[in-house]
């Protein structure tokens, strides 16, 4: 199983976040003490009444750790090929709104 | 946390461990012991070691000679009055509550051609049971494991007599057509095994929705496998009804060698719905011949539709892009309404049978309904069509009934949510495995199936699923199954249904992906018959499509579960964490009492993969 490549992976700490956004699919969290940002599909977030921005979250992780120096090669063409055709695409649409 | 007496009876031979610090003289009664759920835990961390531990029974009752802290295994020398172990028997006795009540004189058992063999423990020693399995037909699976210690009361074989002759309710009709060309032409006509496509309908599909904002159409043939595309929306059938027919009735005409494909993105390239990492190659992304999923050789009519900036996470935005899509399959189906008969070749019926005096049974599929792409169209006009169809999310998620047959000819149009390996796309419903299964399973009685969707709100999951128990209680159904799509806040409302349903008094078999990542959340005490999907080498939602949906083995595996729990025999419980062997095993059980191969499907592996992929990535 993939998880004993980790190192540290026991080591399973309580964390809290404030709701910044909801759409349909998702909910956005910042995470407190100015830890970064996630955004994951709503369907992940287990909620006893309706998501709003300003609600506080928690759940539990550890730290994502490297699983090693290797680069995937499919993983770079696949976010270089996104990167260009959203180039592509908003100046398509920034040519449209002038 | 202290347990009630009904635990303690329960778990009567499990570890008994103090749940607080106890003084030296008091009686241990079920309030002092913790609950043995929690011990596999606390095991495993190494803060509790069970040696020498008695059990629940034997210590209930006794004198603790010693005062003890909390957590503390009850062994023999601090406790006085300690009561003789007995055989764990009481399980399997309790598990025959359909046994005739009138003790009888114990006569062999007969099960004539649908007849229900029903052996009644009551109370004894020494006996071994050993049918044949052939005897049983292609009855339960997993052996009995009758108690050292216990008599035969009463054996009796309910007569053949009682059971009814089959009934076709209704049938359905499916004439395949076949295509092995896809091509660009003035008009869409099918001219023998040719499929022609309008040139220009593209603008016909960007003006139906406001929000469509651009449409490229692509014909992939299998060798344009290989070609880098978006994340795939949904897969479809291509299908029609012929004359006024309703859904699951009449005939339809289908196109074999054909599917529709959906991608799409909003005006900044961002993708419909999407949380990254699912575009690519498409032979390397689609797990081929999945019920969901294209089958390796047919030709794709794949169409990217580009939606308005900033919808493609707003419910409007993928709901549009399915209908604006749909311009294309409805045109085709027109045509196809136009066909000669000489072109048909290939003719199915399906027949939905109801098998009075056999073991009614029912189908709950849950589908998402948390918003946006996490909705479903239910029952259109045209079979996964978008007209006349209601949204599971605008219908407030509540249990939707529908024959098999309806299943079986699209009424499901999914807007299929995020994991690619785990979603059921709409195809899936097309070929749903349990359904067929159950439908063509001389054994069993399949009176239905219920659609439920999963809501965001744990609130509104319960308020949907106390209305699936009652609707299972209403059809007084001997069995039940409970499938989901995926993981995640829908397994909170799945293990809900199975409570719901299982304290009817109803056996249930879940079926839903879990290994490890969509290991479940929560649990209860009628979630002891599960089925997991997963077939991914690492038990992990992967990245290719369909990799982890139910398949004709899992609907085997399911139903063959249902079975044994229906006639009231045990079914171990699976280990504490995920081990594919618990699969394995129950497949090779299955096969020696069918007396036949269960198939099993490849997995991700036997996709073509780079060799720095393969040592990375599972």
């Amino acid at each position: 199983m993939n998880n004993e490549r980790l190192h540290y992976g026991d080591k399973i700490i309580y964390m809290e976040g404030v709701v910044v956004d909801v759409d349909d699919c998702s909910i956005s969290v910042d995470l407190k003490g100015r830890l970064g940002f996630f955004k994951a599909p709503k369907r992940m977030f287990i909620c006893d009444t309706e998501p709003k921005v300003g609600q506080e979250i928690g759940w539990n992780m550890s730290f994502p750790e490297q699983l090693g120096p290797e680069i995937n090669d499919k993983y770079v063409s696949n976010i270089e090929k996104e990167r260009r055709k959203q180039e592509e695409m908003r100046t398509r649409l920034d040519n449209k709104e002038v | 946390m202290s347990i009630t007496a009904e635990t303690a009876k329960a778990h009567a031979h499990d570890p008994a461990v103090l749940c607080c610090r106890a003084e030296a003289g008091i009686t241990i009664e079920p309030a002092n012991l913790e609950d043995p759920a929690i011990f596999d835990d606390l095991v495993d961390s190494g803060l509790l070691s069970l040696d020498g531990c008695l059990t629940i029974e034997e210590v209930l009752g006794a004198k603790l000679t010693k005062t003890c802290d909390s957590l503390c295994p009850l062994t023999a020398d601090v406790l006085d009055g300690v009561k003789a172990p007995s055989a764990p028997a009481e399980e399997e006795e309790e598990a025959a509550p359909e046994a005739p009540a009138a003790p009888a004189p114990v006569a062999p058992a007969a099960p004539a051609a649908g007849g229900v063999l029903k052996i009644h423990i009551g109370e004894g020693k020494d006996i071994d049971l050993e049918i044949p399995v052939g005897a049983l037909g292609a009855g339960g699976a997993a052996a009995v494991p009758v108690p050292a210690g216990a008599e035969v009361a009463a054996g009796a074989a309910a007569p053949a007599a009682e059971a009814g002759e089959e009934k076709v309710v209704r049938s359905l009709t499916r004439k395949h057509f076949n295509i092995t060309e896809v091509k660009r032409g003035p008009e869409t006509k099918i001219e023998g095994t040719t499929l022609y496509i309008r040139e220009g309908i593209e603008q016909e599909v960007i003006d139906n929705q406001e929000l469509v904002k651009d449409f490229h159409l692509e014909i992939i043939t299998p060798d344009k496998y290989h070609t880098y595309s978006e994340t795939i929306m949904d897969v479809q059938p291509i299908a029609t009804k012929e004359g006024d027919a309703d859904l699951g009735t009449g005939v339809t005409r289908v196109l074999d060698g054909v599917v529709m494909m959906l991608t799409g993105t909003d005006e900044g390239g961002v993708q419909i719905g999407e949380f990254g990492s699912s575009e690519g190659y498409l032979d390397e992304n689609i797990m081929w011949n999945r019920p969901s999923c294209p089958d390796k050789g047919e030709i794709f009519i794949k169409g990217n539709i580009v939606i308005q900036e900033k919808t493609n996470m707003e419910r409007r935005g993928p709901m549009a892009a399915h209908t604006a899509f749909d311009v294309i399959t409805q045109e085709i189906r027109e045509v196809m309404k136009e066909l000669d008969e000489s072109l048909v070749v290939d003719t199915e019926e399906l027949k939905q049978v109801r098998r009075p005096g056999k073991k009614k049974v029912v189908i709950v599929k849950e589908i998402m309904g948390q918003g946006a792409m996490h909705d479903n169209f239910i029952l259109p006009v045209e079979p996964v069509g978008i007209l006349g169809a209601r949204a599971n999310v605008d219908l407030g998620n509540v249990p939707v009934c529908v024959s098999p047959l309806e299943v079986l000819d699209g009424c499901i149009h999914a807007l299929t949510c995020i994991g690619p390996a785990s979603k059921e796309m709409s195809r899936h419903y097309w070929r749903e495995p349990l359904v067929l299964e159950a439908l063509h399973d001389p054994e069993v009685d399949l009176c239905g199936v219920v659609f439920v969707g999963s809501p965001q709100i744990n609130a509104e999951k319960f308020y949907v699923s106390k209305r699936v128990g009652h609707t299972v209680e209403m059809m007084d159904v001997d069995g039940a199954f409970v499938t989901t799509e995926g993981f995640g806040n829908n397994h909170i409302d799945f293990a809900s249904h199975i409570e719901q349903i299982g304290m009817r008094g109803v056996p249930v078999v879940g079926m839903s992906y879990c290994a490890v990542q969509g290991a479940l959340v929560v649990g209860n005490k009628y979630m002891t018959y599960m089925v997991d999907n997963n077939k991914s080498e690492s038990g992990i939602e992967n990245e290719v499509l369909g990799c982890n949906t139910l398949c004709e083995e899992d609907a085997i595996r399911a139903l063959a579960m249902l079975k044994t729990a229906m006639a009231g025999e045990e079914v171990k419980a699976a280990e504490k964490k995920w081990n594919p062997n618990v699969k394995s095993t129950n497949v090779e059980l299955i096969e020696a009492a069918y007396g036949k191969k269960v198939e099993l499907v490849e997995n991700e592996q036997s996709l073509p993969m780079s060799q720095k992929r393969k040592e990375k990535y599972d």
